[in-house]
């Protein structure tokens, strides 16, 4: 009888923990409705090549994917927010290089192909580049969502430059009102919303010289044009009068949940800066177009600094070898894989081969549009610093500054965890 | 139920696999290697009394060894090593140098002794009151029980009932937590944001853990309480003595020593405690603690060394507890 | 006890008003979190749990019937209908039909829209909306209201979590999960630590005392300083993150405290018993089994309950030894902690998932006290 029971339990704990054969685990940062997107394009996946899938979207990734890859039991693939982690785990010899060829259909099939071969290339553990990563699912970050009958009830224009922008908050405090949902909650990566702020911002006062300067730690992050920078965004969120909830409730509101104020009844707020993938946490039945629209986060007319775009996406890393792994891999650069998603909320794809027509909503063809007038395009800084402050410091500082701490003193600390990681 | 089915396979099979050992090993042992028969029969009978023992410790000895001894060690020996590529590398006390000029860290010490002090006390000091009142009335096991109940809830299910005692709404809408609502009645202007409001926020989440603690304490006070002879009681009444005399002057002193485990107990729960503070604040608005600064220097910065030198200086602060203990479980065994 | 101390019939009533207000104060969270489980959204944003028995107001952002279905009376323009949803009743108090202004009118009221022509709204949502020039556009108009919104109370949160299978974020796969973990975590301790524990009150070996000693100071090492070591060894030896390696690392952190309340219990046995037993020519084996087992029940209940607690309640051990990315490992305290983020504003559904997880410790807590403060005094009261 024992060794009976012996050998049920073995096999029991073997099906619990490990993998059938056929089958591509993925890990990633999405959960609520985004993780039913990502499914869908993973169902897709399992029909098109027969072989099954598990998902786990986790709120502190950031933290379980380092557990997991130093403990060797990671997801097969995992989807990284930021490239600055991935490459991290890249130089620990934690991610697998990418099928070679990958490399050279990203540079024929994708708009500024060359860009996201170089975003996507780290150093592995013995100091060579390789291509780690593939970017699917692009989010375009300079927008300001508002609801457009809100706007029209009080008689609100669009603004066309952050000088408009700013008088638009003000006018909205004397009629009684609050401009923005700000929230920068987000479990273990709390703080994040608050840096796309930051970055938006240093685009909009200094060139797009100075901001690769900042991201290469070339220029110090206690700098005083990025102080400078972090306290533009303090005159929008740590203004009482402009946040819904005060100043205090920014770093308590779950970016989840801090666009609804622009739907409820009285209206919380009537603006909120996000990224194209927020209409996804829109209350449910917002129909994006009508009830919800946005307009570029404008530059300041003042300065000549064009329009500059701030965007950021999804990096897809193998973080645990196989077969199906690499075949999920390639069933992400075929147009099935991007139409599945587009159809839905939240997506964006620098695919050149991609049916635009598949968009679920023609606001997405318009948030092109936005790409396409763009005078300079960056990715988001945070994304392309160390781990350790790009998925760390930065975010912890930027709630420590929304709670009242010093911009300078914020900054400084940041520069210093930057230099304990060389 | 497939699942369940495969859950209760396990649950069987690691149990069996455990009281297999003691069997087969004892059985072994007397019937086979040292059988209490035959031409040896004292000495094997002797040598087997010898061996028996360690029989007996030997799983718990090696679980102990492995799972509390050896991490010590080895915590000890990462903290002066950091990691290069995939290889560590030795650098002495650089890991406690950088440690040192973190403003986080510095928080996260300073924190740790606040709840050092307050919890054990505010704990022990609820207890004692709770203990002393409710041995008075018919019905005090009853509220005896209701109080000990958090000690049966999860940080993190505590986390949650608390944060939403103190939810916070923007102030044209209904309060939906208990202490903005209260605060509001009593004349407060406008809905406070307890977590960020600096230094009370600890406080607040410090209170969290004297609510799961309380009952601990008022448990094992009480029947403290309850063993002091009652003459010694009963002659202080005599002398005119009133119930608070009574109960600081001649109670409180007798059980001094119960009052002291029951405050390093506590003191110890709180040195390991990590859920309140990261389900509730993740360590923002000047909450950090040590647990938690160093869960996220493991996991979010990937410092192991910085991580580990934290780690030893969260034993710094439990050893001299050990050293007690050990030196009071020393006493008893003379 | 009565004579002693309160004979004034005030300090009574003082003693028992007390008592009521510490019970009261450390039931009010509780209580808080278990009526919210039972709310709707609807309800728990329009007021705190403790009005859950009154009559609350929303406000509602509705819709008139869109441009489309206008008909033309008498001249004018006329579209009708009535605001609420079939099967759904409205008391309207106030209305409006600006964001700017959502409580102007009074049902009844005529209001002038800004687009042109006129409405009238009814308290139960009926509406007739009158222009002389078409309405245009696509959509109807809005109308803001606020409406009465009895008491209510659902058990479809509960569903929700425990059994709805589109649901990504259900409870069923995690309460199993942490039962698969919390019950051989709970076995396999008291059985390892009883052995021991016999070994050091009765048997007489070498180094026995130092051993005590040694376990007394385990007792308090902080469990922190396992995780990287541990971490690295599982992995080393194979074992890596799940199940095993979970109930391996919970059997270690439970060990010291269980070895010491079942050693410091029995040693207090009755010596007789035992020395009778090897007299009559038992062997340890037999006297552990027989005697010592039976006897020591009490401080075995308690242990076992203080372990289940511990195990089901614990977050960091399974985040660190048991959860992976294959989903099917995550305990409850996990998922709760992940909820506080994707679900932070959504109180019923936090709620009903926080009860879930509580209600099975509460259940073994309150059946099984008994043993619980036995064993707790076992352990510290000299």
């Amino acid at each position: 009888m024992k060794p009976f029971i012996y050998a049920g339990v073995t096999a029991a704990v073997m099906s619990a923990s490990a993998v059938h054969a056929g089958t591509v685990s993925v890990f990633g940062p999405w959960l609520g409705p985004d993780q039913e997107n990502v499914e869908a394009v993973l169902d897709g996946f399992a029909k098109a090549t027969g072989h099954d899938y598990s998902y786990v979207g986790s709120d502190s990734f950031e933290q379980q994917v380092r557990i997991d890859a130093a403990a060797g039991s990671a997801a097969n693939v995992s989807v990284f927010p930021q490239p600055g982690l991935a490459a991290d785990l890249a130089s620990a010899g934690q991610l697998t290089p990418l099928a070679s060829g990958t490399a050279d259909w990203v540079r024929e099939n994708y708009a500024a192909g060359q860009s996201w071969v170089d975003l996507g290339t780290f150093s592995g553990p013995s100091g060579a580049d390789e291509l780690y990563g593939f970017f699917y699912k692009v989010d375009l970050k300079s927008l300001v969502w508002y609801n457009p009958e809100n706007f029209d009830d009080a008689g609100y224009e669009v603004p066309n430059s952050m000088e408009e922008l700013k008088a638009l908050s003000d006018q909205i405090v004397a009629d009684g009102g609050t401009p923005w949902c700000i929230g920068l909650g987000s479990g273990g990566a709390t703080g994040w919303p608050a840096t796309d702020w930051v970055e938006d911002l240093m685009l909009r006062t200094q060139s797009p010289a100075v901001y690769d300067q900042w991201v290469s730690n070339d220029i110090k992050f206690n700098d005083p044009r990025v102080v400078a920078a972090i306290e533009e965004f303090g005159a929008f969120a740590r203004n009482d009068d402009y946040v819904a909830g005060g100043a205090n409730a920014v770093a308590t509101t779950d970016f989840r949940d801090s666009p609804k104020g622009m739907f409820s009844s009285p209206a919380q707020c009537y603006m909120h800066r996000q990224a194209s993938f927020i209409p996804a946490f829109f209350p449910e039945g917002t129909v994006v177009g009508e009830d919800a629209d946005f307009f570029y986060f404008p530059a300041y007319a003042s300065k000549n600094l064009g329009n500059p775009v701030l965007g950021a996406g999804t990096v897809w890393g193998i973080t645990n070898d196989s077969p199906e792994a690499h075949a999920l891999m390639t069933y992400l650069q075929s147009t099935e894989a991007n139409e599945i998603w587009m159809a839905r909320k939240g997506f964006l794809t620098p695919h050149k081969g991609v049916d635009t027509s598949k968009f679920s909503d023609p606001t997405l063809r318009k948030m092109n549009d936005i790409l396409l007038n763009a005078t300079t395009f960056r990715f988001d800084a945070s994304d392309l610093m160390p781990g350790g402050v790009g998925a760390g410091s930065f975010w912890t500082g930027m709630v420590d500054y929304s709670g009242g701490k010093p911009a300078k003193d914020v900054a400084d600390g940041i520069q210093a965890s930057w230099d304990s990681l060389k | 139920m497939y699942p369940a089915m495969q859950g209760i396979m396990a649950i069987v099979g690691a149990v069996s696999v455990c009281l297999t050992y003691y069997f087969v090993s004892n059985w072994l042992l007397d019937n086979v290697f040292l059988p209490a028969k035959g031409a040896h029969i004292s000495r094997n009978i002797n040598r087997a009394n010898m061996i028996r023992p360690w029989l007996f410790l030997a799983p718990a000895l090696l679980v102990l060894c492995v799972y509390l001894a050896y991490p010590v060690i080895e915590t000890l020996r990462l903290s002066f090593m950091q990691r290069q590529g995939a290889e560590f590398v030795w650098v002495g006390l650089d890991n406690y140098q950088q440690m040192m000029t973190e403003d986080k860290f510095w928080e996260a010490l300073t924190n740790n002794v606040l709840w050092l002090i307050i919890v054990p006390a505010g704990a022990t000091a609820m207890g004692l009151i709770a203990a002393q009142l409710t041995d008075r009335i018919y019905w005090g096991n009853l509220a005896k029980s209701l109080i000990f109940m958090p000690m049966a809830i999860s940080f993190v299910g505590a986390s949650i009932i608390w944060k939403l005692v103190y939810d916070t709404r923007p102030i044209d809408q209904e309060q939906i937590g208990l202490l903005n609502a209260l605060y509001l009645f009593f004349g407060g202007d406008a809905p406070q944001t307890w977590v960020t409001m600096p230094f009370w926020n600890n406080l607040f989440l410090m209170v969290v853990l004297i609510w799961i603690q309380t009952g601990f304490a008022m448990v094992i006070l009480s029947a403290a309480l309850r063993s002091i002879p009652e003459e010694t009681i009963e002659a202080a009444i005599l002398d005119g003595a009133n119930p608070w005399v009574v109960f600081f002057k001649i109670k409180v002193p007798q059980i001094k020593g119960t009052i002291l485990v029951v405050w390093t107990t506590i003191t110890i729960t709180v040195l390991k405690v990590f859920d309140i503070v990261y389900a509730m604040t993740n360590g923002q608005w000047n909450t950090q603690i040590l647990a938690n600064y160093m869960f996220n220097k493991l996991f979010s910065a990937n410092d192991w060394g910085v991580g580990s030198a934290s780690a030893m200086v969260i034993m710094l602060l439990v050893t001299p507890i050990l050293i007690w203990n050990v030196y009071n479980a020393r006493q008893e065994q003379l | 006890m009565d004579n002693i101390a309160g004979s004034k019939s005030s300090l009574r009533w003082a003693v028992h008003l007390s008592v009521a207000f510490l019970v009261v104060l450390w039931l009010i969270p509780t209580v808080g979190l278990l009526v919210s489980s039972f709310r709707t959204t609807d309800q728990i944003s329009t007021g705190g749990w403790w009005r859950a028995l009154m009559t609350a107001e929303h406000n509602l952002i509705l819709r008139t019937a869109p441009p489309s279905t206008q008909t033309q009376i008498n001249g004018k323009y006329v579209v009708t209908g009535s605001l609420a949803k079939s099967g759904t009743d409205l008391d309207i108090r106030v209305w409006g039909v600006s964001s700017r202004a959502i409580d102007d009118y009074t049902p009844g009221a005529t209001a002038k829209l800004s687009k042109g022509g006129e409405i009238t709204v009814s308290k139960d949502g009926h509406y007739r909306m009158e222009h002389t020039l078409p309405f245009t556009g696509k959509r109807g108009t809005r109308i803001f209201l606020s409406s009465a919104l009895p008491p209510e109370f659902t058990l479809d949160n509960y569903h929700k979590v425990l059994f709805d299978p589109k649901n990504v974020e259900g409870m069923g796969q995690a309460f199993l999960t942490t039962m698969i973990v919390t019950i051989p975590a709970t076995i396999i301790p008291i059985l390892i630590a009883a052995f021991a524990a016999y070994a050091l009150a009765w048997m007489q070996f070498p180094g026995r005392a130092l051993l005590v000693a040694f376990i007394v100071g385990l007792l308090v090492v902080p469990l922190q300083l396992a995780l990287i070591p541990l971490l690295k060894l599982h992995l080393n030896i194979g074992i890596g993150k799940g199940f095993i390696g979970v109930w391996l690392a919970h059997t270690a952190f439970g060990m010291p405290l269980a070895i010491y309340l079942l050693r410091n219990y029995m040693v207090g046995l009755p010596k007789d018993i035992i020395e009778n037993a090897r007299i009559d020519g038992a062997t340890d084996f037999q006297i552990f089994m027989k005697l010592i087992v039976p006897l020591s029940f009490p401080a075995l209940a308690a242990f076992s309950i203080f372990q289940f607690l511990w195990t089901w309640n614990d977050l960091l051990v399974a985040k660190v030894f048991l959860i992976d990315s294959s989903g099917q490992t995550v305990v409850m305290t996990a998922k709760l902690v992940e909820m506080l983020g994707t679900r932070g504003g959504n109180w019923e559904i936090l709620a009903t998932s926080a009860f879930v997880s509580i209600v099975v410790p509460l259940l073994v807590f309150f059946s099984l006290q008994k043993y619980l403060v036995r064993g707790l005094l076992a352990g510290s009261v000299k």
